[in-house]
Order: C-alpha cells, then structure tokens, then sequence
C-alpha cells in the first residue's frame, strides 16, 4: 500500500507532493499573467464581462487547451475594472459547477392534465424528469389552452436583467410577436424601473448620460442612498482613483461602509430625500447660485420649479429630514462651490414611494447647476444587474424593441418591416407591470406564468404573497439554471438553462458600455442557452417562421443593430460581437456613418446627413468628432437632450408621507439593502460558493441601535423576532450605531425579508418601495434560527 | 477560483448521468440534437483570437506592482510585512477571493479575511445621545487580515515536527506543507486564527506572503486584488516599536508573538474597538480524539497510582490503566491528519509542549504494558517454569524489577500528563488557563487514584472538582454564554453525570462511580474544548 515517499523518510522535507500542489508558475506565454500553481496554468485566455451587476467588468478567463475555464481573475486590460473584480467576480466560475443545477427538464404529472386541481389542493406531483420534446410540447400547449380559454392576454411572464441582450430580445418578441401574449415585465422593475423612467421622462429618452471616468473627474460626489463601497466595489475604486480630494457627500439614514469612507455623512430620515434636494434647490435659487444660461438654452419648467420651490426653504425641511437648516444650506454651498459635482443614486433612491420624483430631484440639481455633459458631472444612475440596461433597450417588455413605443404605430410599422412580421403582431398598448401581473394573478386575469432567471418567491415584495397567488396559476414555468431556486420549487415545468459563462451575448453597463460574454464551459447535461431555448419553445409554439433570421445571439446582434438605428442607443456602428472584445467594450450611441468602415470613426466631422428620419439623436456631441470615438464617452457635452424640442424637462411634484409609518404597534422602520459584496441578489449563485458563503453572514441579521436593543433587553448577536404586519423573520442581532434609533436594517439577501416588506410602489415607474416598512422587534428564546424558515 | 474541470459533461454532474439524454428526442429531432451540440462545444478558435488582446497589459502590472512591493530585499534586522491603509479598505474583500483563486486554494479555504470593528462608543447605549450629535464618532471600519508573519510566531514555537520555518531573509513564516503531520496545535497556538486545516490532505495550510511572486517582482494576490490599493508589502523592523496596536486593537497582546502587520490611518481610531464577530459564540470542535487522549492518560494514571500502592483494592486496576492508556494512545495517533509522518514528533522537544507529551507518553507505554503484567506475574512464572524455562528467566527479571518499572510508569506518565495541561496553557487562552486546566486534569487524575483508595473522598473531590469547573467559568464570559447557549445540554449531560458518580461514590460503589466518573470526564474535556474562548482578528457580523 505504502509507495515509500522518499518525502515520508525525510527529517525536513521541505518539498514534495502537498508543497508542489500550491508551488506557483510564472504564465507560460510570460506577458504579464500573474502566478497560479501549475496545475491550474492556462493554455489560454479570454475576457468575458462578468455576470452578476451592472459594473461591467471583465474577467479575463483561464482556459484549458481544449477551450475550457480552469480559472479566472480581473482583466487588467478593460477601460472598466482596470484589472480588479469584487469577490463575486473573482468567483464567476464557481456556480456553474454547482450540484444543484437543472440538468433536464422537470414536469410535474399533475401539470400534463389540464385540470389544475391537483395544484389548487396544495397537493403537487412532485417534479419528474422528462425531455426537451415533452417539455417544449407541454409548454406550447398548455399555454395555449389557457389563452384559448381566457384569451391571449391570460398568461404572462416575469423575466430578468441577467441574461444577454440577444436572448432577453428573443424572449420579448417570441412573447409578444410569437406567442401573442401582452404581459411581460422583468426584475429590472425591482431596481432601475425609476431611473429608467426618470431619465426617460426628463431626458427624452433612458439614457444614463456618465461615463466611468466622471467617478475620477468630479471634485464633489453626491452619493445618495448608495453604497458603492460594497455594492460597487469597482465604481468605488475610481471614486478612491480622484486625485482631486473629492468632497465625498453621502445621502444615507445608515452609516453605511461608503458613509464611513466618506467627507460628508448626512444621515437623513429614511425617505426624506425628496424634501432635502427641494431644500438644496430652494438654496441654491436663493443665494443665486445657478446656471442661468444652462437653464434657460436647455430645459424647460424651471419657472414652475423655481414657483414650487419657494414652500421648501432649509427651515421647513429641516424637521422632516432631521438634519439641521443649516446642515442643508452647507451642503447646497458644497454643491454650488464645486467645478464639478455629479450626482450618483442607487437603490436608496430607485427603491421608493416617490422614487421617480426624487430621481428627477437629483438631475433638477445637475440641470440648474449646468451640471451635466462635462467630465465629472451628471445625474447619474448607478445600475443594478449585469444587463439591466440591456433590457431598458431591447427586453421588448416596458418599451418596444430599441426604446421605442408600442402605442406609436409609426414605431410598429417600423419594427415590423425591419424585423420582417406582420406589423399586426405587434401589441399596440403597453404590458402591466410586475405588481399589475402580481395582482392579474390573484384577480384571475393571468392564469399562465413563465419566469426566466429570476427569483419572485424570494425577491418580490411582501414574498409570501406570491407563494400564495401561485395556487391561482394554472401553469408556472421556471426556465432557470437551478431546480432549487424558491420559484422553481413550486413550478410545474422547469426549463433547464445554462448560464453565464456557458453561451455568448452581450451585456450593457451602468455606462451604456456593451461588453461580451464568452462561452467557457459546458452545461451540465442537457441544460441549453436561454436563446437555444426560445428557438425551441418558437418551434413548439408553430413560430419559427418569425423568426427565421434568429438562428445565434451572433445573427441577433446585427438585428439589434438595425433596430437601434436612428436611436440614441444606436449600435450600428459596432461590427460583432469580436468587435467589443477588440475595443474593451464600447458606449452606446455607436452609429455608423455611411462609406466609413465599422471599425473606424462612426461619425462625421459634420452632423449633416446623419440624421435618420426618426432620430432624436443629435450627433453634434464633441466626443462623437475624434477620429476615433474615445474609450470614456459621456452624453449632453451640447446640451441637447433627446426631447422633441431638445430640452431636459425640470419635473416635480411635492413630498408625499411614508405609505406604512412606524406606529405604536409596529414602532421600528426597517430598511433593506445590499448586506455584502459576496452576495447578490436571492443568492441562487451566489450561495453555491463556499468562499462567497464565507464572506457573508450566515444567516439573517438585523441591525439595530445599541439604545434601542438595550430598552429592548435584546443583546448583540442574540437572536431576534422581526414582525410586520405581513409576517415575521427570525434574525441574529447586530447591536450597532450605524443605524439610527428607531430603525432596523436587514440584508435582502435571506428569503425572510420580504416577509416584512411593504408593497407600496411608486406611480410613475410601479418600482416597489423595499426600502421602508414598520415592523416590531423583541429578543427571540429560540436560538434555531433555521426552523422559523 | 479555480474551476472544477470534468473531463466530459456527463461524467462532471451525477444528474446527468441518471438522467441520459432520451435516445428518442436525439433520434427524432435533428434540430434538438443539433441544438445539444452546439451547447457542448466550446469555441476555441475565437477565444484564441481574443486572447492577443487580453495579454497586452504587462506593462500595466508591473507598473502597479511597483507601487505595492518593494524594491529590494528586506535589509538586516528588518522582514516583509504586510501595510494595510484603513481608510482605503472599504470592506469589498476581493483581497479574500483574488489570494483565492491565484493561489489555487480549495474551494472552502480562504488564507484572508476581512472584518469590521464598530467603536466601542457605538456600542454603549448611554451614549446614544451623544453618537446622534457626533456622528463622526460612529466608527465602522473594515479591517482586512492575513497572516503576521510574526517576528516570533506561536505557530511555530509550538510545532512539535518543526513544520514551520521563519525565511532568514524575508521574515516570511512559511509552512512545509510535506513536513505538516497534521495535528493543529498551530491553529489553537495562533493568537490570530491564521493557520486552517485542510481535510483533505491532513494538514494545516496557511498565508506565506506569496514569496514566489516577491521573488519575482509580483505582487502578493490579495494586494494585486485590491481595488484601492490598501494592501502594500513593506520593510519593518521587528524589534522596533510598533503602532500596531495602537490603530487596531489585538485580540492578543502584541509582545506574545510580534506580529509584523501595519495597520495605518490618517483618522484616530478610539482606544476601545468593538470586533463586529465579537459577542458571536462559535463552539468550537470537541477534537473527540484528544477528548480520549486526555482522560484515558489522567484515568489511567490515577488508576496505576492506587494501583502502585500497597495492598491494592483489585488485581484489576493496573490492567484497566494499561487499556484506557493505550486505547488514549491510539487515539493520539488517530487524530493526525498524517499519522505517517508522526515519527519526527521530537523534532520539536526544545520548544514545543506536544512534542515533548509525545516523547513521554510513548516511552511510559512499555513500561505502563509491563505494569499492567505485574499482578499477574507470580502465575505466569509459575506455570512459565514448568512449560517453558528460558521465559521463566524473563519473567523474573520483570519481577525482579517491578519497583523500577511501576515508578518509570507512573514518573513518565505523571511527566506526561503535566505536559498535556501545559500544551492547553501555552496557546494562552484564557479559558485553558493554569488553574482551570491543572484542577480539571489533575482532579481526573486524583479522583480516579481515590475511587479505589477511599471511594466518599473521590465523592468529596469530585464534588470539588464539579464546583472548581462551574467556578472557572465566571471569569470567562465567552465560555459560559457558550456553556448557557449551544453547550447547554452536554453541560446539563456533565454535571449530572457527575453528580450521579459522586452519589456513587459516596455509596461506596467505586467501580460504578468510576465508569460514571470516566463518562462524565469525557463530557467534561468536550466541553474544554467546545467552550474555549478563541482569539481572532475582527470578522464579520454572524
């Protein structure tokens, strides 16, 4: 047995097989790879941008001779991450090979009989295996049994911002074109439906005017309800890249990790902000410290703001935010005093009641400042997923293909003679949103549900809600990489996918910067793409006809190319997907010129001819005149925005109070967020890796105020009972003066959060308030935390 | 990370390989299966083709390496260490991932962490008040850690196979992991919980500064994986003064051990920092194996004392200590990792308490064997001498040095066991403290000697001893919120087993008493090594 180790017999060995395992190699090509052991030293490389938010950075993979990931670290070489990647990054490889993954198709018995009452009973067939015919069979028909027996508009979908922009275009025109159905909504509306909606409403059109550059540019960054430290990391790098001593103002009730690192921590009231940017504004009019010009070339509405604002003096605000009048107009001074300030929000922000308004407070404050269009300004929206912008553009859900309008018939005309359909196939109004589908469900009008890559059990607001209305679904169908995900649990047939890192695309960045994804490894077993799965399913369906050019995510990116033409977002420019590799990605607008090589200037030096017939894109912008467009691009350096009169519209409306205020039963806010850099979102990734896991707590915690918890007898890592008038989480409690008194803050990342959360939403964009809810709190005996679920 | 390559899909998932593709859909549609197809084939000709473009950059890094490391090697008198700038790290902990996946650690190992310390002022309701109006006050800092590359490392003070070795020049405290035989004393010597056994090969792993990277001009993963460059590699003097504790509180005086780290910020850290892991209980593994090792040796050894006496109550008692030693020493052995290697246990008798153990209680097993002969020897030589003679003489030369053999038994073991209680006491844990340890191992030992000398004075020392136990405990409040928390029921299943041996004796049932005694012992030593508060740098929340 014993193959004498000459190692063994050693007295020092200093060298020998568990030494060797970590010896580490200089890359064989010797061009700058780092060290890795010489089992993992790869063949070659290639860069793919990552999957998880919308960062965008790139991961330069390792591979095998046969084209196969071995490892992967940060590309040094991307204009984005410049070399870095958060841990998620660095761990992209890791939930591909995870045991749980969704190998084939699973189909309860039950769900093959029409009848759904074996579902209504509580009392499912479990999941059985089955193939791709059966399943892409059964799908076909019982969808269309249900639009036969309540109409086309009877079944739905709930869709995602993390697969590539080719296969979320797929799945909105199969839906909508091919399947004839209406109702198709994604989780971006759970983070950038505001800022979408924002920009839209006061640009003209989504369009997130920043490049990454402006993090270096600015010297005073308004950071509000964000927390790039550890949301962005890599954003946050070139925050800490400024060379000039940046003021760094940070807009948080919590003293958040980028509150610590910041110049100016304004701990507001949760929800308050609306009031504290009115009362900025109100100063900055005031004292006179605006940018007339700017103003009067290049919005419109300022009269009735500057009307509007005169109620929201610093003195009148100040008790609503809790912060001092004065402690506001020293912030407006900071503001006015900068030569470059921008504005950054995140979720704090998208996330609210009257999201939308605050939103547009912030770009009111870049346009009557004239502060957008020069490096280190803007308004500026940090995006969520990976592909959320991606899916703003081309998911065919809120807006039709290539932000456009589906009530505009000139619009369908259009899209239906480029995409070569009948223009009838086109629905002419506008899809419910996430809660509208939410509620069809529950009243009965949608009957058939199909969720691609994302989470609702876990993710939607008030989530045993939709546990709930899924008994009303006669068929549920979860096309996802895992057969575990808290949806895919209580599916009918689940869709086997493969993921990032198994198929090619593209994505869009927070800077409207297209990057490509490279496949690198193998699904397990017959999992597919998600665009091999929509031409499945068109096939089933009796559809394939429509969708005859669509044969690879690389035949759709030249339709997307067409279909942007003429747009802002216009992509024509870029050749293939080869194309963004070679530039490190490339910024939308993109357009090419005509007689000019794709590769070469997209523009003219002159703006004429370039105009399509239906542009709203006015290509005067300086950055589009170098021979060769700049790897850092940012919109508006003319002041001309996307409107039909080219002016950015100043848009308000007065605060509104919280939907559900702290009461005498239910005394605490509690507010929900991002809880670490090693987790995202539900976790069906993320949690599939042991070292993710490692950086990340365990399970839920809730951080509460030292003063609080001491009235309250609850100590510091003791376990705690959360209620709201929805339900109740167990959680392990974090004594902690980073909250204020009479709040709580829970990581979204642990499914019992939104069990608490309270469904209210904002008008204009339907983006769920996750952010603000009254619970009650008390010390727990039980010190299971897991049984309580 | 590195990534789990199978060598073909359906050999990579089990689920795959239940579920085989239906050879009907593969036969029937051509489509379907050329839609498989394509998914299982990786396309290498256009990766290759994007490779030119993602080599390009080595300038770039050795431009930033240039920045994170130094120039040249450490002058005399001065080692690498790592600088950590507080106010750059923000807590994103891609320096945990990035060492990760450059080093090729398994997939649950991690060499770094990163934590978060609150000021203590957050933590004092009374001063809530007062935090409102100066929020500046509220720390919450992210602290990231590796290992200190101590100027006198615990680690390897205590390796009893001399597995560690601090680089001459570098200062580096690197690990041979082919020397490692796998007995974690390192991981309860270090003050920082840097050192982390790895099951599948049997031994510790740790940090070694990436010196092959130094070497050659490259920077350390974690500090190449650092978004905002708060992670340099510097000189320091050891001897010299450092502000080490003065920026981030220590979980562990810095004179113990000297750790090399520099943590630096250009804002005052308050004198009190609160770890956000700190009031976290973490029971800690029972070590079942040293559990047996410990209280087989003591029983045994009260046992070959009442049994060395005159007169002894049962011919049985040196048997008994002789099997309880030997099925302690084969637990010893069975709780290496790399038991093989266990030969070079004395490489480390100058320095290291469990080498030293080792030694002793493997040289008393002869004699302690030979012991265990002794009541017996009068009917063995005589039925010896009749059947066969030269053994006979053998025999009798056992006799004849019986008073030699039961005192080199019951010295070395009395050596042995002392050795085993300093072992505990010079990781410098509090709850392993001299008095605890000594009384709860010299009270198995005692009352074990007692139960078949005088059973109601063993009843009377145990009772002590179950009293001492619950006492040491006041003064360490990690140990006893463990005890009243995750513990509670082994030390509910301690005290009553204890209680009932106590009973026991004082009904003078000495073999009963024992064998509830020895189970209670058992449970006793689990909770030693369950509830021992554990020193670490700041982790995170839960």
């Amino acid at each position: 047995m014993l193959a004498i180790d000459p190692t063994l017999l050693a007295l020092h060995a200093r060298t020998g097989p568990m030494t060797s395992e970590l010896v580490r190699v200089p890359a064989a090509h010797g061009l700058g790879l780092p060290q890795v052991p010489a089992r993992l030293a790869p063949a070659s490389t290639v860069s793919s941008v990552c999957g998880f938010c919308a960062t965008g950075c790139s991961l330069q993979v390792h591979l095998a001779p046969d084209g196969q990931a071995l490892n992967l670290a940060a590309d040094p070489a991307y204009p984005v991450n410049l070399g870095m990647a958060c841990p998620k990054g660095w761990e992209a490889l890791t939930p591909l090979a995870a045991p749980d993954r969704a190998t084939v198709p699973l189909l309860r018995d039950s769900a093959k009989i029409i009848n759904h009452k074996s579902l209504i009973q509580n009392n499912p067939s479990p999941l059985q295996p089955t193939d791709w015919p059966t399943a892409a069979a059964t799908f076909a028909a019982r969808f269309k049994a249900i639009q036969a027996a309540h109409g086309p508009h009877s079944i739905a979908c709930l869709s995602t911002g993390q697969i590539p922009t080719e296969e979320m275009a797929f799945l909105g025109a199969f839906f909508k074109f091919g399947m004839g159905a209406l109702h198709l909504d994604s989780n971006t509306r759970q983070c950038m439906a505001t800022a979408a909606t924002a920009y839209k409403q006061s640009f003209g059109f989504d369009a997130p005017p920043y490049t990454y550059a402006d993090f270096e540019h600015s010297d005073c960054l308004v950071f509000v309800g964000s927390n790039p430290a550890i949301a962005h990391p890599i954003m946050w790098q070139r925050v800490m890249m400024n060379k000039n001593a940046p003021r760094i103002i940070v807009l948080d009730p919590r003293r958040t990790e980028t509150a610590a690192a910041a110049t100016d921590h304004v701990s507001l009231r949760p929800k308050s902000d609306l009031w504290l940017l009115y009362a900025i504004a109100h100063v900055l009019l005031a004292e006179d410290r605006i940018n007339r010009p700017f103003i009067e070339n290049h919005t419109t509405g300022f009269a009735e703001f500057a009307a509007f604002l005169v109620a929201y003096s610093p003195e009148r605000a100040a008790p609503e935010c809790g912060i001092p009048a004065d402690e506001i107009r020293r912030l407006a001074r900071l503001i006015a005093d900068a030569k470059a300030a921008s504005f950054w929000w995140t979720m704090g922000v998208n996330q609210g009641h009257e999201s939308t308004r605050t939103a547009q407070a912030l770009i009111n404050l870049a346009l009557i400042t004239g502060g957008i269009g020069r490096p280190g300004t803007g308004a500026n929206s940090i995006t969520g997923q990976c592909n959320a912008m991606g899916s703003r553009l081309f998911a065919n859900a809120t807006s039709l293909l290539g932000g456009r309008d589906f009530k505009n018939p000139a619009h369908r005309e259009h899209v239906a003679r480029l995409l070569e359909i009948p223009a009838e196939r086109i629905p002419t109004e506008n899809s419910w949103a996430y809660d509208q589908i939410i509620d069809g469900i529950e009243s009965g009008a949608i009957k058939g549900l199909w969720v691609v890559a994302t989470n609702p059990a876990h993710s939607w607001i008030d989530s045993s809600r939709f546990a709930r209305v899924r008994r009303k679904l006669e068929f549920l169908v979860v096309q996802d990489m895992y057969s575990t995900t808290d949806t895919a649990r209580l599916a009918d047939l689940v869709l086997p996918a493969a993921g990032w890192g198994e198929k090619t695309g593209f994505f869009i960045n927070s800077e409207r910067r297209l990057g490509r994804i490279a496949k690198v490894a193998r699904p397990p077993g017959q999992a597919l793409s998600d665009f091999a799965i929509f031409q499945l399913l068109a096939r089933a369906w009796g559809c394939a006809e429509l969708f005859r050019a669509w044969t690879s995510p690389e035949a759709v990116f030249q339709i997307l190319k067409k279909l942007s033409a003429g747009q802002p977002c216009d992509i024509t420019g870029i050749r293939d997907h080869a194309h963004l590799a070679e530039k490190g990605g490339i910024q939308w607008p993109y357009p090419a010129s005509p007689g000019m090589p794709n590769d070469q200037c997209p523009m003219p030096n002159s703006a004429a001819g370039t105009v399509s017939d239906h542009s709203s894109l006015d290509i005067g912008h300086s950055s589009f005149r170098a021979a060769e467009p700049a790897q850092e691009r940012r919109l508006f350096a003319d002041g001309k925005f996307f409107t039909a009169n080219q002016r950015a519209v100043i848009l308000f409306d007065a605060p509104r109070p919280l939907p559900e205020p702290p009461c005498a039963d239910y005394p605490f806010l509690l507010n929900t967020g991002r809880g670490s850099s090693a987790q995202w979102h539900t976790g069906t990734r993320t949690d599939k890796s042991d070292v993710l896991r490692k950086l990340a707590p365990r399970s839920l915690i809730v951080e509460i105020h030292p003063a609080d918890a001491a009235r309250l007898g609850i100590a510091d890592a003791s376990p705690v009972s959360i209620r709201s008038r929805r339900g109740e989480a167990r959680a392990t409690a974090v004594l902690t003066a980073t909250v204020q008194p009479g709040q709580l803050f829970a990581p979204m990342h642990f499914e019992a959060v939104n069990r608490l959360t309270y469904p209210a939403f904002d008008p204009h964009s339907r983006q769920p308030s996750y952010k603000a809810c009254a619970v009650r709190i008390s010390a727990a005996t039980d010190l299971n935390q897991n049984s309580s679920g | 990370m590195p990534f789990p390559t199978p060598s073909s899909p359906s050999e990579s998932d089990p689920l795959a390989t239940r579920y085989p593709l239906p050879a009907t859909s593969l036969g029937l549609d051509p489509f379907l299966a050329a839609l498989l197809a394509d998914q299982q084939t990786l396309q290498t000709p256009v990766t290759r083709a994007a490779t030119a473009h993602a080599l390009q950059p080595s300038a770039w890094r050795a431009e930033r390496f240039r920045e994170l490391i130094p120039l040249t090697a450490p002058a005399p008198g001065q080692q690498y260490a790592f600088e950590v700038d507080l106010d750059a790290c923000s807590g994103c902990k891609a320096c945990v991932s990035g060492c990760h996946s450059l080093n090729g650690l398994d997939e649950e190992e991690t060499w770094r962490d990163v934590g978060l310390v609150y000021g203590l002022s957050a933590l004092a309701a009374p001063l809530a008040d007062k935090i409102i109006n100066h929020k500046s006050q509220i720390i919450n800092q992210t602290v990231t850690t590796a290992c200190h590359h101590c100027a006198d490392p615990a680690c390897l003070n205590g390796c009893p196979v001399l597995a560690y070795e601090k680089d001459p020049v570098t200062g580096i405290v690197r690990h041979l992991d082919d020397q490692c035989i796998g007995c974690s004393y390192c991981v309860l010597k270090c003050p920082y919980d840097v050192p982390k056994y790895n099951a599948r090969l049997g031994i510790v792993r740790k940090c070694d500064l990436c010196h092959g990277r130094l070497a050659a001009g490259e920077a350390p993963a974690c500090a190449q994986a650092c978004p905002t460059q708060a992670i340099k590699i510097v000189h320091v003097t050891p001897s010299a003064p450092t502000p080490y504790d003065t920026v981030i509180r220590l979980p562990a005086d810095p004179a113990y051990t000297q750790p090399t780290t520099r943590y630096v910020s250009k804002k005052t850290l308050p004198a009190q920092l609160h770890a956000a892991d700190a009031d976290t209980l973490r029971p800690q593994p029972a070590h079942l194996a040293l559990v047996i090792l410990l209280v087989g040796t003591q029983l045994a050894l009260g046992l070959m004392f009442a049994a060395s006496l005159p007169a002894p109550s049962s011919p049985l008692l040196a048997p008994v200590a002789a099997a309880l030693y030997f099925t302690a020493l084969a637990a010893s052995v069975a709780h290496l990792g790399q038991p093989l290697r266990a030969w070079r246990i004395f490489l480390g008798l100058r320095r290291s308490w469990l080498s030293r153990e080792a030694v002793l209680l493997g040289a008393a097993a002869p004699f302690v064997a030979l012991t265990a002969l002794l009541p017996f020897l009068p009917y063995v030589g005589s039925s010896l001498a009749k059947t066969a003679p030269s053994l006979s003489s053998l025999s009798n030369l056992i006799g004849h040095w019986s008073l030699v053999i039961g005192h080199s038994a019951l010295g070395l073991t009395t050596l042995g066991v002392a050795c085993s209680a300093l072992i505990y006491i010079d990781t410098r844990r509090h709850f392993w403290r001299p008095a605890n340890t000594f009384t709860r191992m010299g009270g198995t030992v005692l009352v074990a000697a007692l139960a078949f000398l005088s059973a109601p004075a063993a009843a009377l020392v145990l009772g002590l001893k179950l009293f001492a136990e619950y006492h040491f405990l006041r003064a360490s409040p990690v140990s006893a919120r463990l005890h009243a928390g995750p513990l509670r029921k082994t030390s509910r299943a301690r005290l009553a087993l204890g209680l009932a041996a106590v009973v026991l004796f004082a009904l003078q049932q000495p073999w009963f008493g024992f064998l509830l005694f020895a189970a209670g012992e058992l449970v006793e030593r689990v909770l030693y090594f369950r509830a021992v508060d554990t020193p670490k740098m700041p982790g995170q929340a839960a």
